[in-house]
């Protein structure tokens, strides 16, 4: 056995020992994944792009919920049922603040460019620009500083899993996100707005002929994506503090997420948001943590080069 | 051609108001009175991630340029010092920028600072060229102090003092058997965490080593995955203690993450977390509570009395646990000292090679300690190296001994 | 009130709001900036901080505004009623006359003089600081933009990740002469004129190594994969300390000693450039006409042509036997080769190397330059790289109340939308760049031009 051979043998050994506290962490990570891939995936569905500036509507989430909760409480930790108030708070916040920031950006960087039908690459430049333009003001305005979330319990372990224990924050990211994850996939599906959005994105002008509001639906995309986007930022924020950088690698990563899972495919999100979180955690055993953006970045190349379309394919037009 | 006219002129025409609102900058100054006015820069973060630390030393600086002009530190001065800034964000990429541009300063003779080791290196070589003395009140990195009568000099100890007094703080006093050393990627932290693995080893204890890299919320872009990352991998090397050599921001997270963890050893980080910023970048803070941080200033590090109540003034923030303000307040006046002695001269480059050659023969007593600078630049005394213990519910640090 | 909402639904009204709209977000973007304990101190300031402008205006800043909003109304309104004329006269103005300089000798003239002005340039500006700035900041941006230039503006690519050519010209420099703890390749330490030949070659071959696999993506997907590969890349040369010498960078705690600068030995001729600007700002100025001139040929070639049909309309170029994905990994190769001097330059005169230098923001900043200056129009990318550079570096120096450097970004990304929403083809916009965005407005495809090899 060479050297290559006592490094899997001892890094086998650690994912054995760790296996099902990694896969708590991962699945909580990757919930929180799907939940900013939706955004991705939608707008994509919708307009054929990506919306490179969906990474600073999670930092508007975060931010808003971050204000919204030192306004609530304080320095003070609530406990029973204030603490679910507060977090439905801290998601309202959160989610409205994301949708209203999303509904901004396609007004302001998408809007003038589809009038004008430019090519792509002007919205991904003009996509990247409002990334650039949001985050840098929060920074400027808030400070370029960590700030520490209010916290609306006291963290510790609920129960545990063949040993792991599952802490109260990945409670909360877990009920949060299926939750939301749930009612987007119904959203789509059943009601008579998602069935316009479902009609743009299968052929915007068929579908305008046949009376639907293309602008109005568009926004309402990005009101969609970007309320769990925000719900998303909120989540994050809630475990290790919001600052204005917060939503570039999320963001990334669930972009890998939505391509992982098939881009245009609202399940497909979540279960490559899943994916994606489980394999990131796992690789923790084997690699230093450095380099674990690195194989968040490994996987989205060998998707993007083997099976473009991802695990479930993508589904255009058929957004649900 | 379809180009929106009324939009350009919109945009012209706020870009013009702009223009208009940018504030006229404050351009007085010059001798007025036929007394000199000499400039000190101030190089180091004063936005920014590290804006914190930055701003403990800047003020620091701040209160010995007040006290030296109003006469009660040297006695009415025959000249007077001001203070310029130079935001260089701690990074070694706008160093070298901001070193020029204090060089170009006119009347500037020396600078305290730069703060930060890694802007410290890829500033040197630009002062260095210029002579113009740089007093860093911070840059521990030990490879910084080199050459013979440099222009490079620091009022702390290096890090092999500091790193090895932390290693034996670790393995000696607590009879931790076992370390898990993190560092942050950054110039300094990496440094330091080279010399706690090294020391730790020779005490006789199990090290294991690992680098984050500067996070996302540290201002970098990599995720705050790693932290989680980072104590998987500790709780499953289980060591009595952790020994993290970096700044506040990430080591907060890395308490957020222990916490989450269960991790209930040792935990001890160096000066670069030794800021009440440590409590705000925790969560939740209580994971911060009883976690040791070390300095290697000497002495009693902080201003007391009447500077730390004009410290507190200027920079609404306590003068207790202003890490680094002291020895800013003690580089200033190390410098303010220097020019006292050298002779007056329209000429900025004699006033600025003297002013290396003053700095080095003098000898201050500062509220750091004596400072005395050896040819390399390095304190010529034993340096202390204090330890204190995190209070997660007062927010400050209480020191509890020495090495 | 409903007929305040009514009022404020027509265009003047719309007009209003975003006018209002507008000038808030500038009050935010100038304001104060915000800190750890006082986290809501950016917003409040900006609104409610007192000011006064040369004793004509003293109040808060939120009236300020206000003011400066109705100005912006008013103008706007006034432009769409009266500015027919004005409007004809202005884009006479903004339009780089067609054939203005058709005459060669004009043109021979128009650049030797412009060749002058670089030349003398140095001896008028004597700040040691805008001196610096003019190799390390300008002349290497201006390279680093001339390179993004042939991958965005000529063959309509997104690299975000363009950095990192920039990062491996500067790594392979530290590494031939002998200042990485890696040691340099056979043991000889060489001169940084020497790193020129194999820095270059090092980014083409990582250009053809990334381009070959990713090139075939869509845009939007090559874009993420770029910016990845700009971040392992600092990743790397961050973690990796026994070959890069991790974030101490070249140098430093590894106890190497600095990359040297450039020298000459040729003979009786000896000169050692040193960090005196001046000499480095000379030698990069010829470097920086010799890629003009180089990229402007390749412009007008069968290749630079390639790439105007692969970037219109991939799938017609294919049918008429233009293989798409060997251009492309050509613009990326030959893009990334200016980017790799620019490191080698940027090794040799700053002396020590660190992965902070080369980040993500150092793309969209590059990003920016090419935007600004126009897609795929030379001129326009030099001219937008020194305005740019020169407003950032001037920033940075004598920075105005309320300015931190990194604000910088911010402006930047303002600059990006607001360029791509008002005038797409930049400061100078090339002349094919501007007849694709007419037509594509116009929906209407038009390859056979292209394609005929006619030169519009």
């Amino acid at each position: 056995m060479g050297a290559f051979g006592h490094y899997l043998v001892s890094h086998f050994s650690t994912l054995r020992l760790e296996f099902w506290g990694l896969l708590v962490g991962g699945v909580a990570n990757g919930l929180i994944y799907g939940m900013v891939a939706v955004g991705y995936t939608l707008v994509y569905g919708v307009l054929r792009l990506i919306n490179f500036a969906h990474s600073e509507i999670v930092m508007t989430g975060g931010f808003t919920s971050y204000f919204v909760l030192r306004g609530v409480i304080g320095t003070s930790i609530p406990n029973g049922w204030a603490t679910v108030g507060v977090l439905v708070v801290g998601m309202v916040a959160g989610g409205v603040s994301g949708a209203v920031m999303a509904m901004l950006v396609e007004r302001v960087a998408y809007r003038p460019l589809r009038r004008r039908r430019a090519p792509q690459l002007a919205y991904l430049i003009s996509a990247i620009g409002a990334s650039y333009f949001l985050f840098n003001l929060a920074g400027k305005e808030f400070g370029r500083v960590l700030l520490s979330v209010p916290q609306p319990y006291i963290n510790h372990p609920i129960f545990s899993i063949f040993g792991a224990p599952v802490q109260l924050y990945y409670l909360v990211i877990v009920i949060a996100s299926v939750g939301m994850l749930i009612l987007a996939d119904q959203f789509v599906g059943r009601t008579r707005l998602g069935r316009g959005l479902r009609a743009v994105a299968q052929d915007s002008e068929t579908a305008s002929l046949m009376g639907v509001d293309v602008n109005r639906t568009i926004a309402l995309t990005f009101a969609l994506g970007g309320a769990l986007g925000g719900i998303g930022g909120f989540l994050l924020g809630l475990g290790t503090g919001v600052v204005y950088t917060m939503g570039f690698v999320p963001a990334l990563k669930a972009f890998t997420a939505a391509v992982l899972g098939g881009i245009g495919n609202l399940r497909g999100a979540m279960i490559g948001g899943i994916l994606l979180g489980v394999v990131e955690s796992l690789s923790i055993a084997f690699v230093q943590p450095a380099y674990i953006d690195v194989v968040a970045f490994g996987i989205l190349v060998l998707v993007l080069l083997v099976r473009p379309t991802g695990i479930l394919g993508e589904r255009l037009g058929r957004a649900a | 051609m379809k180009l929106r006219f009324n939009k350009t002129v919109a945009a012209v025409a706020s870009s013009a108001l702009l223009l208009m609102a940018a504030p006229a900058v404050d351009v007085a100054s010059a001798s007025a009175s036929g007394v000199p006015t000499y400039t000190i820069g101030y190089q180091g973060p004063l936005s920014g991630s590290y804006a914190y630390l930055g701003e403990y030393m800047y003020y620091g600086a701040m209160v010995a340029i007040n006290n030296a002009n109003a006469g009660t530190t040297f006695g009415k001065l025959p000249f007077k010092v001001k203070l310029a800034k130079f935001d260089d964000q701690g990074s070694s990429t706008l160093g070298p920028a901001q070193a020029q541009a204090a060089i170009q300063t006119p009347g500037l003779i020396a600078v305290v600072g730069p703060a930060f080791s890694g802007a410290t290196e890829a500033s040197e070589p630009y002062y260095s060229r210029a002579h113009v003395a740089t007093v860093s009140p911070s840059a521990t990195a030990a490879a910084l102090a080199k050459g013979s009568k440099n222009n490079f000099m620091r009022v702390v100890a290096g890090d092999d003092v500091q790193g090895a007094a932390d290693a034996n703080f670790l393995v000696k006093t607590h009879g931790a058997k076992s370390l898990v050393v993190i560092n942050n990627g950054s110039f300094y932290g990496a440094g330091l965490a080279a010399v706690v693995s090294k020391t730790a080893k020779s005490d006789g204890a199990t090290v294991t080593n690992y680098t984050d890299p500067t996070t996302g919320s540290c201002g970098g872009t990599a995720s705050t995955t790693e932290y989680a990352a980072t104590a998987t991998q500790i709780m499953a090397a289980h060591p009595a203690a952790v020994y993290f050599g970096g700044y506040y921001c990430g080591f907060g997270l890395l308490l957020g993450a222990l916490s989450s963890a269960g991790y209930t050893g040792i935990i001890m980080s160096d000066d670069g977390s030794w800021s009440t910023g440590l409590f705000g970048d925790t969560t939740p803070p209580t994971a911060a509570n009883g976690v040791y941080v070390s300095e290697a200033g000497g002495g009693n590090a902080n201003l007391t009395g009447k500077l730390a109540a004009e410290f507190t003034k200027l920079s609404h923030q306590k003068a207790q646990g202003a890490t680094y303000a002291a020895q800013a307040y003690d580089a200033t006046n190390m410098i303010i000292k220097a020019a006292l002695s050298i002779k007056r001269s329209p000429n900025i480059k004699v006033l600025r090679a003297q002013l290396i050659n003053k700095l080095h023969q003098l000898t201050f007593h500062g509220v750091t300690g004596v400072i005395h600078f050896q040819g390399n630049g390095d304190l010529s005394r034993n340096s202390i190296v204090e330890f204190a213990q995190a209070n997660a519910t007062t927010k400050t640090f209480n020191v509890i001994g020495h090495s | 009130m409903r007929r305040l909402t009514e009022s404020l639904r027509t265009p003047t009204g719309r007009r209003a709001i975003t006018s209002i709209a507008t000038m808030a977000v500038v009050a935010l973007m100038t304001g104060p900036s915000g800190s750890a304990t006082e986290p809501t101190a950016g917003p409040v300031g900006s609104y409610g901080e007192r000011v006064s402008i040369f004793g004509l205006f003293a109040g808060p800043r939120w009236f300020l505004f206000l003011i400066f909003a109705a100005i912006m109304w008013g103008v706007w309104t006034l432009w769409l009623q009266r500015g027919t004329q004005l409007r004809s006269a202005a884009s006479m103005a903004l339009t780089v006359p067609k054939r203005g300089f058709a005459l060669k000798p004009v043109r021979l003239v128009f650049y030797a003089a412009l060749i002058a002005v670089g030349v003398v340039f140095p001896h008028v500006v004597t700040s040691q600081y805008w001196q610096s700035v003019m190799v390390e900041q300008i002349a290497v941006f201006v390279l680093l933009a001339l390179g993004l230039n042939v991958v965005v503006g000529f063959a309509g690519l997104l690299d975000l990740g363009f950095v990192a050519f920039y990062a491996i010209g500067a790594y392979a420099t530290a590494w031939v002469t002998g200042s990485l703890p890696t040691p340099a390749p056979f043991g000889v330490h060489l001169n940084p004129f020497f790193a020129i030949p194999v820095a270059i070659v090092l980014v083409m071959v990582a250009g053809i190594l990334l381009g070959t696999p990713t090139l075939r993506l869509r845009g939007d997907y090559l874009a993420i994969v770029t910016l990845g590969f700009g971040e392992i890349i600092t990743i790397f040369a961050n973690n990796l300390y026994g070959i890069t010498g991790g974030s101490y960078g070249s140098g430093g705690v590894t106890g190497k000693h600095g990359i040297p600068h450039f020298s000459i030995n040729l003979g009786p001729i000896h000169y050692r450039w040193t960090l005196n600007p001046v000499p480095y700002y000379y030698l990069t100025l010829v470097f920086v006409i010799m890629f003009i001139v180089a990229f402007s040929l390749l412009e007008h070639s069968r290749v630079g042509r390639a790439w105007t049909a692969i970037r219109e309309d991939e799938v017609a170029a294919e049918s008429v036997g233009i293989n798409p994905l060997k251009y492309k990994v050509m613009a990326f190769a030959i893009g990334a080769a200016s980017a790799g001097f620019a490191g080698v330059v940027t090794a040799a005169q700053t002396i020590f190397i660190f992965p902070a230098t080369f980040t993500l923001q150092v793309s969209i900043n590059i990003l920016a330059l090419v935007i600004f200056g126009g897609m795929g129009s030379i001129a326009g990318v030099a001219v937008g790289a020194m305005v740019i550079q020169t407003a950032s570096m001037y920033l940075l120096h004598t920075p105005p109340a309320g300015y931190q450097p990194a604000d910088l970004y911010m402006y930047l990304g303002a600059l990006l939308m607001v360029t791509m929403i008002f005038r797409p083809m930049g400061l100078i916009p090339s002349r094919r760049r501007r007849r694709e965005i007419t037509l594509a407005e116009a929906g209407e495809g038009h390859m056979n031009e292209v394609l005929t090899g006619e030169n519009p």
